[in-house]
């Protein structure tokens, strides 16, 4: 990629939105603790309530998704349309806008100040610097790509698709303020739903886009971003983003031909099943071999979370057994095993390969703390899911009797999180370490040590 | 083309779903003005965080959707709960006029239709009845 004398402009607000990524990561994984230990130990850390901690981990964790997986944008953007971001000033407003709006979203809940639907439970004019600062990223985004010439790659089609399907839906989770959706709760929590859906298929465009991109750059093959399979993987995220989403809400008494759309829509997800399966026949010993590069070791790891989480997702979205497993802790160990198993993972691989990192013990003990942990909660949170749906709806027990029953999964799960967040802890730790030592470098090299343009081996290779 | 044809049809679905698909509830679960105020304050206090409506909501506390109707709780029993919380729920410092707001809210729900769905007559391709039914 001779596209050296264009990195510069934008990189650094780009690490910086990794760096604060990561920071929103880690606190919102403390919170995240604290929370679920507050499962176990009725009370506990008083300071910090659950009513706060749960939306805490929530916010601060999706923020860690899109702060990643922008970061990651910006910084590949440049070379990816061959030309400069069209606008480098736009991208510091809108880490301005988000670094500004961040403390005041943390102050409103420690605050006990809510307002907001379950995710985005701040009070909602917060939601306005965050559609502006996503406005102007989306604008940057789609002048800069405009004047790369030739075909778009898949991960460019998923990125353009994820950038604007989340101001699509972040409006539409915003609709409850009109009354003719709020006076009406089965169309309320039908439409917030159909929304989330979308919200969350937006962000995975943009991570596994980011994936794509990661590889490619990894390996320099540019074919696959660019294969037929590529592109129907893309066509298939697509439509299920687009109406994949009512199996959220089977209970929900919507229209039922909503839902069985939904359900037929999801299976066709099978297919993506089918084809990990095909692929790892054929690469899994590749995949191994690949093992000690830091990026690709953790791609590996998030195509098996993927292949995990898809399979359960694929499972629960089947009425009869989403009939026992909605509303349990098993839709929990969906949402974590792809936020954490998936999303993270990926942009993990993504970070590690912009900070130029080494695969040195922290770095493996970190990896192997937060996927083994992660393996022990995702067990965890499904056998409680199993026990709390099956008693739900073959028993008479009150909640509170089901819920003792769930309990020794649900300390499993909570003395599994813990060692997550120690695996998480370790990551970041250096992700912002190798993020904030590339700075210093840039720094120098920008302030004269290297000539404009010049390739500098010290570094690393000049495509990242 | 099929881009855009998916996101036309996206478009059509959406408006289906903002308007006639989302219709036929009750007049007694479309919510006056003092069960809005109970919506409100549902979400200034976050009872989502620890409770549930169909099964979408927090882990920590009961779903609520039938709470207002079921044998043996009702509004009072709800009310009294909201006011002074349980061993497990906090007291959250409401007031008694925010009960009142939130239990109108609560009935409303209630009449929307009932959670959990114990009916598991299933059928060969894996739904249940509920779902094809208009069992509102
Ligand atoms: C910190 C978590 C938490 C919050 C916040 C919370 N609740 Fe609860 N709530 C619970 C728990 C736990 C129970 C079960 C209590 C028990 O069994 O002792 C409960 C029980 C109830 C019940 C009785 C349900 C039943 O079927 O027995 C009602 C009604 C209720 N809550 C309403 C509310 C409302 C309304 C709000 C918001 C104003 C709210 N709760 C906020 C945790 C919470």
């Amino acid at each position: 990629m001779a596209a050296e004398p264009l990195r510069i402009a934008g990189r650094g607000t780009a690490s910086w939105f990794l760096i604060a990524g990561l920071l929103a990561l880690w606190t919102g994984a403390l919170f995240g603790v604290i929370g679920s230990w507050q499962h176990v130990v009725p009370g506990v850390v008083d300071a910090i309530p659950f009513v706060k901690s749960r939306p805490l981990h929530v916010s601060l964790v999706v923020a860690w998704i899109f702060l990643g997986a922008l970061g990651g944008v910006y910084h590949h953007l440049p070379a990816i349309a061959g030309v400069p971001l069209h606008a480098p000033r736009l991208v510091r407003v809108h880490l301005g806008i988000f670094i500004g709006t961040g403390p005041l979203v943390v102050a409103s809940y420690l605050m006990g100040r809510f307002g907001g639907r379950e995710y985005w439970e701040f009070p909602p004019v917060l939601g306005i610097p965050i559609a502006l600062g996503w406005s102007l990223f989306m604008y940057n985004f789609f002048r800069t790509v405009a004047k790369r010439k030739g075909p778009w790659p898949a991960y460019l089609w998923m990125w353009a698709t994820g950038v604007v399907f989340f101001l699509v839906t972040y409006a539409e989770a915003n609709l409850y303020l009109f009354p003719h959706f709020s006076s009406n709760m089965v169309r309320e929590l039908t439409v917030q739903w159909k929304a989330y859906g979308a919200l969350t298929g937006s962000w995975n465009m943009l991570v596994y886009g980011t994936s794509m991109v990661v590889m490619e750059r990894i390996t320099g093959d540019t074919a696959p971003a660019r294969s037929r399979t590529a592109f129907l993987l893309y066509a298939l995220g697509f439509t299920n983003l687009l109406f994949g989403w009512a199996h959220h809400i089977y209970p929900v008494p919507s229209a039922p031909w909503l839902r069985l759309v939904a359900y037929a829509i999801s299976m066709t997800e099978w297919i993506i099943l089918a084809r990990i399966i095909r692929q790892w026949r054929g690469t899994l010993g590749e995949g191994l071999r690949q093992r000690h590069s830091l990026a690709h070791r953790f791609l590996f790891a998030g195509e098996v979370w993927v292949f995990l989480n898809l399979g359960l997702a694929l499972l629960i979205s089947i009425p009869a057994v989403n009939l026992f497993t909605h509303g349990t802790h098993i839709t929990v160990a969906h949402a974590m095993g792809s936020t954490i198993g998936i999303n993270t993972t990926i942009l993990f691989a993504s970070v590690f390969l912009i900070a130029d990192a080494a695969y040195d013990r922290t770095v493996r003990l970190g990896f192997w703390l937060l996927n083994g942990a992660l393996v022990l909660f995702w067990l965890c949170l499904i056998a409680a899911g199993l026990v709390k749906g099956w008693l739900t709806v073959t028993t008479d027990l009150p909640f509170q009797a089901i819920m003792d029953r769930a309990r020794p999964f649900i300390a499993g799960f909570a003395v599994a999180g813990a060692g997550l967040f120690a695996g998480l802890s370790l990551l970041v730790w250096r992700a912002a370490q190798g993020l904030l030592v590339g700075g210093m470098q840039r720094i120098a090299r920008d302030a004269g040590t290297f000539a404009p343009g010049s390739t500098t081996p010290s570094s690393g290779p000049p495509h990242r | 083309m099929i881009f855009f044809t998916l996101v036309a049809l996206f478009v059509l679905q959406s408006g289906f779903t903002y308007t006639s698909a989302t219709d036929g509830v009750k007049a007694a679960a479309m919510l006056d003005g003092r069960a809005r105020e109970g919506e409100r304050l549902y979400r200034e206090y976050n009872c989502t965080a620890c409770h549930q409506f169909y099964g979408l909501g927090g882990y920590m506390g009961p779903d609520l959707t039938n709470v207002a109707t079921q044998p043996g709780k009702g509004p009072g029993f709800a009310r009294a709960i909201i006011l002074h919380g349980t061993q497990r729920m906090p007291r959250l410092g409401v007031t008694e006029a925010e009960a009142d707001a939130l239990v109108a809210y609560l009935q409303a729900v209630a009449a929307t239709g009932t959670y959990p769905i114990r009916h598991v007559e299933l059928t060969p391709w894996g739904t249940y009845p509920e779902l094809h039914r208009d069992g509102r």
